[in-house]
């Protein structure tokens, strides 16, 4: 119930972002953030109801990409307040409800067997690192697509009535800068783990995503280097964010795919 | 219900500027002119707008059609020229309708550039003389409020005056595509020309820092005089260039000024930093290969012309829908003046009760001997809770059909049944919209709400 409470309130609300995205209207993205922040909170009940019925939300991947469709919608209500977001709306609340929606298509199963407080850390702080490179990811592309137009000179119809260049820019680098030091703790913490894990029953190895996991990590690493000593802003930036988001998100997509072969 | 307003101008749209600029009026000279129109016998009140598009002259009258001749003939006569070469270029209206033009004309619906923001401004200057000269009164005193409120509210419900269509406010609107705010940034003018001159301070009135050059250092220093800002020697282009976010370029020069070398040069000293370029100038000062390089954009006086153009046909669109809502507001306001003749009536039938009421429980309370405090608050009690259960039902009435029209009929009916205009307590014996009572309360909060 609560879901379905949840995942109509997430379409109205991407639904809504792209008409505005379309057709812009002004203020008229209140619609669309209050639909998502309506889903936002369903979710967060729906997160409590499930505690109690002890599916927490780092006990399986499917909690975890729940969890992180939730971040992305609260991380871009958050922003919205500030900023005029509405274009990013449009890719934000889509977001959440795909996490949702393949969260939920997946049933239930029992998380990894020696979870402990070192694998409910690494999850927890990944689940944050990937929601935040997501709309770090957002950002990017509404700066691409945006200088393009840009570029192009097609000044009359900016994508979503047009978040200023500068503002796109800024505030991925703020997401990058935000969710680097929580996704290096997750990195470490992940390797500790997986390291007493393979201690304990002596049979883990490495495996492709970790070396995936570590690739991202460096490619928001050398981003954020570049950023600062480089002057590196605007398109390049844009681009690397795009494919440290990448490497992050397929990371996430193995690990699911893994689950639910298993 | 109908209103004693009228008023006898010439715009754009019926007279040309030759015929314009005889009539219209000098700020020095304005209250002059003003009381010269107030001294004009059988009108009561006046105001005159006077903008380089139009000369009005509003005026309260109790008979219209005399009114409108005496303003004709005295405009004709600034104008020095006969009234019947006057005829065609003026226009009138009466009552209603001149109300009706008030609202558009505030609303900026019958301006040259459709939804542009100064004429309300110009209005509010008109009534604000008006009130000063003391050439205003009670009927000016709701009815230009009311414009100013239809103004605010079209500008508010419609998009009409949303997007810009002037050159330097959409070189600023494409400029906060880029960048956001202006806080902190560096605009740099090459060229000294008029229209540089405009934009600097459109981008300067939103927090931006200005620096100017130009070819001929005397030029930059005296653009840089007149709005007050820094100027760099043109020899170092690339530098100026360097510590620019917005660049205006403007000048006379036959080749462009910003090569794609330069702005490169530029570009690599700021780092790839954001840099917006716009050229205003015929023929062009900026290579269009500069867009190649990596965080220059660039609008040319084309790109700005088209969007004036696309924001122009927006203004039109939106037009139709500003239309009615000044429509609605003209019934609002018309319907409003008759509720509001009822409140008078109402307050004086109820002093007229109440006052009936305890007239005799003081001659019966003081006639009665050896009555106690409370015997006496009692008769008084019940004389004033009689008079209140009489007052309901008609109080009710008036308010519910005050506004309809038979409510004219009805107030005065009300009044030669109670006697209530002898005792000079309404405002029914007015005419349509002469004050009512509690006019001036309104009048004045709208009047702050309007400098506000």
């Amino acid at each position: 119930m609560l879901t379905a409470l949840e995942i109509v309130a997430y379409t109205a609300a991407s639904l809504f972002y792209l008409s505005y995205l379309i057709a812009p209207r002004r203020g008229g993205d209140r619609v669309g953030r209050a639909a998502l922040g309506i889903g936002a909170a369903f979710q967060l009940v729906d997160v409590g109801v499930r505690c109690v019925h002890s599916q927490h939300p780092l006990s399986s991947v499917a909690e975890v990409m729940a969890l992180v469709g939730w971040m992305i919608a609260v991380g871009f209500l958050i922003a919205s307040v500030r900023y005029r977001l509405a274009a990013a709306g449009a890719f934000a609340a889509p977001a959440a409800l795909v996490m949702l929606v393949l969260a939920r298509v997946v049933p239930a199963a029992p998380g990894a067997p020696a979870m402990g407080m070192l694998g409910r850390a690494h999850i927890l702080l990944a689940t944050v690192g990937v929601a935040v490179f997501t709309l770090a990811a957002i950002l990017a592309v509404l700066y691409l697509v945006e200088e393009r137009q840009m570029k192009r000179k097609q000044f009359g119809r900016m994508l979503g009535g047009g978040t200023p260049l500068d503002t796109l820019d800024r505030l991925a680098s703020r997401c990058v800068s935000l969710g680097f030091p929580v996704f290096t703790v997750a990195i470490v913490t992940g390797a500790v783990w997986i390291a007493r894990l393979g201690f304990v029953t002596g049979m883990q190895s490495l495996r492709f995503e970790h070396l995936l996991a570590v690739v991202t990590w460096v490619a928001f690493g050398v981003l954020l280097v570049a950023r600062v000593g480089a002057g590196w802003q605007g398109r390049r930036a844009a681009w690397l964010t795009l494919g440290g988001f990448g490497g992050a998100f397929l990371v996430l997509v193995v690990y699911f795919v893994r689950h639910a072969a298993s | 219900m109908s209103v004693d307003l009228h008023l006898v101008g010439v715009s754009h749209k019926t007279a040309p500027v030759a015929v314009r600029e005889k009539l219209v009026i000098v700020p020095e000279l304005a209250d002059e002119a003003l009381r010269r129109v107030g001294a004009l016998s059988g009108l009561r009140e006046v105001a005159v707008v006077s903008t380089c598009n139009r000369v009005e002259i509003y005026a309260v009258a109790s008979d219209g059609a005399a009114a409108l001749r005496l303003l004709s003939d005295h405009l004709a006569q600034r104008a020095q020229m006969a009234p019947a070469d006057m005829a065609p270029h003026l226009y009138s209206r009466r009552a209603r309708e001149a109300l009706h033009h008030l609202f558009r004309v505030t609303a900026s619906l019958d301006s040259l550039v459709l939804g542009e923001p100064q004429i309300l401004g110009q209005v509010k200057d008109a009534y604000d003389l008006a009130v000063r000269c003391g050439t205003a009164g009670a009927v000016l005193g709701i009815c230009f409020p009311g414009a100013f409120r239809v103004a605010r509210r079209v500008r508010r419900d419609t998009a009409i005056a949303r997007s810009p269509v002037s050159v330097s406010s959409v070189a600023v609107d494409l400029a906060r595509q880029v960048f956001g705010g202006f806080e902190g940034r560096n605009v740099l003018l090459v060229g000294a020309g008029k229209m540089s001159d405009l934009a600097a301070r459109a981008f300067r009135s939103h927090g931006a820092s200005l620096t100017v050059t130009n070819r001929t250092l005397e030029r930059a220093k005296e653009l840089a005089a007149r709005i007050g800002c820094l100027h760099h020697p043109f020899e170092d282009l690339a530098g100026a260039i360097a510590r620019a976010d917005i660049v205006l370029a403007s000048t006379g020069a036959r080749v462009p000024v910003l090569t794609r070398e330069l702005v490169a040069q530029a570009q690599r000293a700021r780092r790839g930093r954001r840099l917006f370029l716009i050229d205003i100038a015929v023929p062009r000062d900026v290579e269009p290969r500069c867009t190649d390089l990596e965080g220059v954009y660039l609008a040319d006086i084309d790109d700005l012309q088209k969007v004036i153009a696309d924001n122009r046909d927006g203004r039109r669109g939106e037009a139709d829908r500003a239309e009615a809502i000044v429509e609605e507001e003209v019934v609002r306001f018309l319907d409003g003046q008759r509720g509001r003749k009822v409140g008078p009536t109402i307050a004086a039938l109820r002093a007229r009760f109440l006052g009936t009421a305890e007239g005799v429980a003081e001659k019966w309370s003081s006639s009665t001997p050896g009555l106690s405090e409370r015997q006496r608050r009692a008769y008084f009690e019940m004389a004033t809770e009689i008079a209140k259960k009489l007052l309901h039902d008609p109080s009710v009435a008036l308010k519910a059909r005050g506004a309809a029209a038979e409510g004219p009929a009805l107030v005065q009916a009300v009044e030669t049944l109670f006697g209530l205009a002898e005792a000079g307590a309404t405002g029914a014996q007015l005419s349509a919209v002469e004050p009512a009572a509690d006019e001036g309360d309104d009048g004045g909060r709208d009047k702050k709400a309007a400098e506000g």
